[in-house]
C-alpha cells in the first residue's frame, strides 16, 4: 500500500472518529439525544436544537444517488489515471448525505436516486474510504 | 422602504482583460481603482471607503492582496475597510449601509485577479481543506455541476437550455471589442462540440479564468448630481444566503437565495419583473444564470428552453441577459462583471453593445443585477436604474 499518490482525510477532533469508524469499515455519524437528528459533517452541537448530548450510531450503508458529476479533467495527478470517474452525493436511509466515488459501474450508467451501498477501499494503514456501488 | 434611490453608481474602472502576462493580481485592482475614481471625476482624497472582492490564493511569486496592501498602494487611509473571505456577496449592502450610516462618503469596490497567466487558481485547487479532495473533487465547476445534475433530475433542464445561455451571450461580446472572446463567434454546434470538463458541464458552460480588475464608485444620489456621469441610481438590494454545503444543500436545483433576494430587491424598489428592461447575471456557470432568472420568477422550473429560444437574451432579443459577454464571454470580475455592466448600459456608455436603438433592445431604464457566491450558497440581488 506504499505509492498512495491522492489526498489523505484531515484528522481533527470533530472528524476523528468518523475516520476511526472507516478504518474498521463502519459508518459512524452522530446523533443528537435530545431530538434525534442525525448530522453530517460532525460537529460538536446539533444544527437542529443546538443540544451538545450525542450518541454515535452506525449506518446501514445503504443509500441512494442525491446527485453526481463525471469528471473528464484530473484537478490533482493522482486522479489522472482514474478518468473518467464519478463524484456523487449520496443519501444515506439514516438522513445524512454524503460525497463519495461511484465504483463498480461505467459512469454513463450512474443515476439520480439509484440505490447504491458502501464499499471499502483500503488505501494505507490508516485509512479506508466509503465509497458506494450499485446494488439490485 | 428607505433605501430606494438614496445611493448610486457614479463611476466604473476597467483594466486590460483576458490573457495579460506579467502582471499581479495587485497592480489589477490598482489600475481598475484609479480608473474608477478618474471615471467618477473624484480625486484620491474623496475616497474613505475600500472593499474589496476576497482574494484567491496568490500566485507564488506574490503575496495576498489585502485590502490594506490595495489601499496602501492607493494612497488611501479610509474609514471603512473590508473584504470578504469566501466569497459572501453582501458588498453592495455594505457599500450602502456605511454611506447610510455616515461612516463614509465616497466608497470603491474592487477586483483584481491574474487568474489566467498565474498559478493562483493551480493553487487554490490543491490547496484543499476539506474532505472532497480525498474523493477527488475540486472546486466549483464540479460544486455547480453537482448542482446542475440535480437540477435535471428534477425539472426538464441541461445543454439544450444552456447553449442558448453560452451562444447568446457571445453574441454580446462579439459586439464588445474589450470582451475577452470579442472576435471568436459561436455556434451551437461549437457549443456541443467543445469538450466535457466536469459532466454535465462542457467547456463553454464554464466562465473564463481573466487576467484584469474591475472597480466602481458608489456614493449618495445627492453627491452624485455633482459628478462626470448620469448616476445609476439603486433602487432595491436583497440578500439570501441558504449557506449549506453542497453535501447537505436541498437549494441545488431551486428555490436558490435567488428567490428571496429578489423579492427583497423588488420590494424595495417597489416594482415588478415586467418592469425590468434587461439583466445582468452573475454567470459563473451556464446553469447559474437559468436557476438565476428562474427563482427571480422570468419562468417555472423547466420551461427554461423555451423562455431562452428564438435569441430571447441576445442582442435584438425581448430580454437581454448579460450585455457584455458576462463572465462566460466577456472576464471574470465576481459581482463587478454584471454591476459594472449595468452600470455603463444605464449610463448609455456601451457603444457597439448599448442596448436600446443600437442593438434593436429596449432602451434601458431599469436594470436586474445579481451576484452570488460559493455554491449557490450566497445571492444577491440588485435593482438599478437610469437617473
Amino acid at each position: 500500500m506504499s505509492e498512495y499518490n491522492k489526498p489523505l482525510p484531515n484528522i481533527n477532533g470533530d472528524s476523528r472518529e468518523f475516520w476511526t469508524g472507516c478504518r474498521e469499515h463502519e459508518l459512524r455519524f452522530q446523533k443528537c439525544k435530545a431530538c434525534g437528528h442525525v448530522r453530517w459533517p460532525p460537529s460538536i452541537i446539533c444544527p437542529m436544537c443546538y443540544s451538545k448530548e450525542t450518541q454515535w450510531i452506525v449506518a446501514g450503508g445503504k443509500g441512494k444517488i442525491y446527485t453526481f458529476v463525471v469528471y473528464h479533467v484530473a484537478y490533482h495527478p493522482g486522479f489522472e489515471k482514474d478518468l473518467p470517474y464519478v463524484v456523487a452525493d449520496v443519501e444515506l436511509e439514516e438522513g445524512p448525505r454524503l460525497l463519495t466515488n461511484i465504483v463498480g459501474c461505467w459512469p454513463d450508467e450512474v443515476k439520480c436516486e439509484m440505490l447504491v451501498e458502501v464499499t471499502w477501499e483500503d488505501i494505507t494503514e490508516e485509512f479506508s474510504l466509503p465509497k458506494f456501488r450499485p446494488y439490485w | 422602504m428607505g433605501l430606494k434611490d438614496k445611493y448610486a453608481i457614479v463611476g466604473i474602472g476597467y483594466t486590460p482583460q483576458g490573457r495579460v502576462p506579467d502582471r499581479t493580481s495587485l497592480s489589477f485592482h490598482l489600475e481598475a481603482c484609479v480608473n474608477a475614481i478618474a471615471d467618477a471625476g473624484l480625486r484620491r482624497e474623496d475616497i474613505d471607503g475600500l472593499i474589496c472582492y476576497r482574494f484567491f490564493p496568490p500566485a507564488s511569486n506574490e503575496g495576498p492582496v489585502t485590502p490594506y496592501l490595495v489601499a496602501q498602494h492607493l494612497g488611501l487611509s479610509p474609514t471603512y475597510l473590508s473584504q470578504d473571505a469566501n466569497c459572501s456577496r453582501s458588498h453592495i449592502q455594505h457599500a450602502v449601509g456605511v454611506l447610510e450610516a455616515g461612516l463614509c462618503n465616497y466608497v470603491l469596490l474592487s477586483y483584481g485577479h491574474n487568474a489566467f497567466s498565474s498559478d493562483s487558481m493551480r493553487r487554490m485547487l490543491m490547496e484543499r481543506n476539506t474532505d472532497d479532495a480525498v474523493f477527488g473533487h475540486f472546486g466549483a465547476v464540479a460544486g455547480y455541476s453537482l448542482a446542475a445534475q440535480r437540477a435535471m433530475h428534477t425539472f426538464r433542464t441541461g445543454p439544450e437550455t444552456w447553449k442558448h445561455i453560452a451562444v447568446g451571450q457571445r453574441k454580446w461580446a462579439n459586439l464588445n471589442p474589450v470582451a475577452t472572446m470579442y472576435d471568436r463567434p459561436m455556434t451551437f454546434e461549437d457549443y456541443y462540440n467543445a469538450r466535457w470538463i466536469v459532466e454535465p458541464f462542457r467547456l463553454f458552460d464554464t466562465c473564463l479564468m481573466t487576467d484584469g480588475g474591475r472597480a466602481i464608485v458608489i456614493t449618495s444620489a445627492e453627491r452624485a448630481c455633482d459628478l462626470k456621469h448620469p448616476p445609476v441610481l439603486i433602487m432595491g438590494v436583497g440578500q439570501h444566503d441558504p449557506s449549506n454545503d453542497v453535501h447537505q444543500a436541498t437549494h441545488l436545483a431551486g428555490p436558490t437565495g435567488a428567490k428571496k433576494a429578489s423579492e427583497m430587491a423588488l420590494k424595495m424598489a417597489g416594482i415588478t419583473l415586467k418592469e425590468i428592461d434587461a439583466c445582468e447575471i452573475y454567470d459563473c456557470f451556464t446553469y447559474t444564470v437559468e436557476i438565476t432568472l428562474q427563482d427571480y420568477g422570468f419562468f417555472g422550473p423547466g420551461e427554461g428552453e423555451e423562455w431562452f429560444r428564438d435569441g430571447k437574451i441576445e442582442p435584438g432579443g425581448r430580454m437581454p441577459v448579460n450585455t457584455s459577454g458576462g463572465q462566460l464571454s466577456e472576464g471574470y470580475y465576481m459581482g463587478l462583471t454584471p454591476l459594472s455592466e449595468a452600470a455603463m448600459q444605464l449610463m448609455g456608455r456601451c457603444g457597439e453593445r448599448q442596448l436600446g436603438q443600437t442593438t434593436n433592445t429596449k432602451s434601458p431604464e431599469i436594470i436586474l443585477c445579481s451576484d452570488n457566491g460559493g455554491i449557490l450558497q450566497t445571492h444577491s440581488c440588485i435593482v438599478l436604474r437610469r437617473s
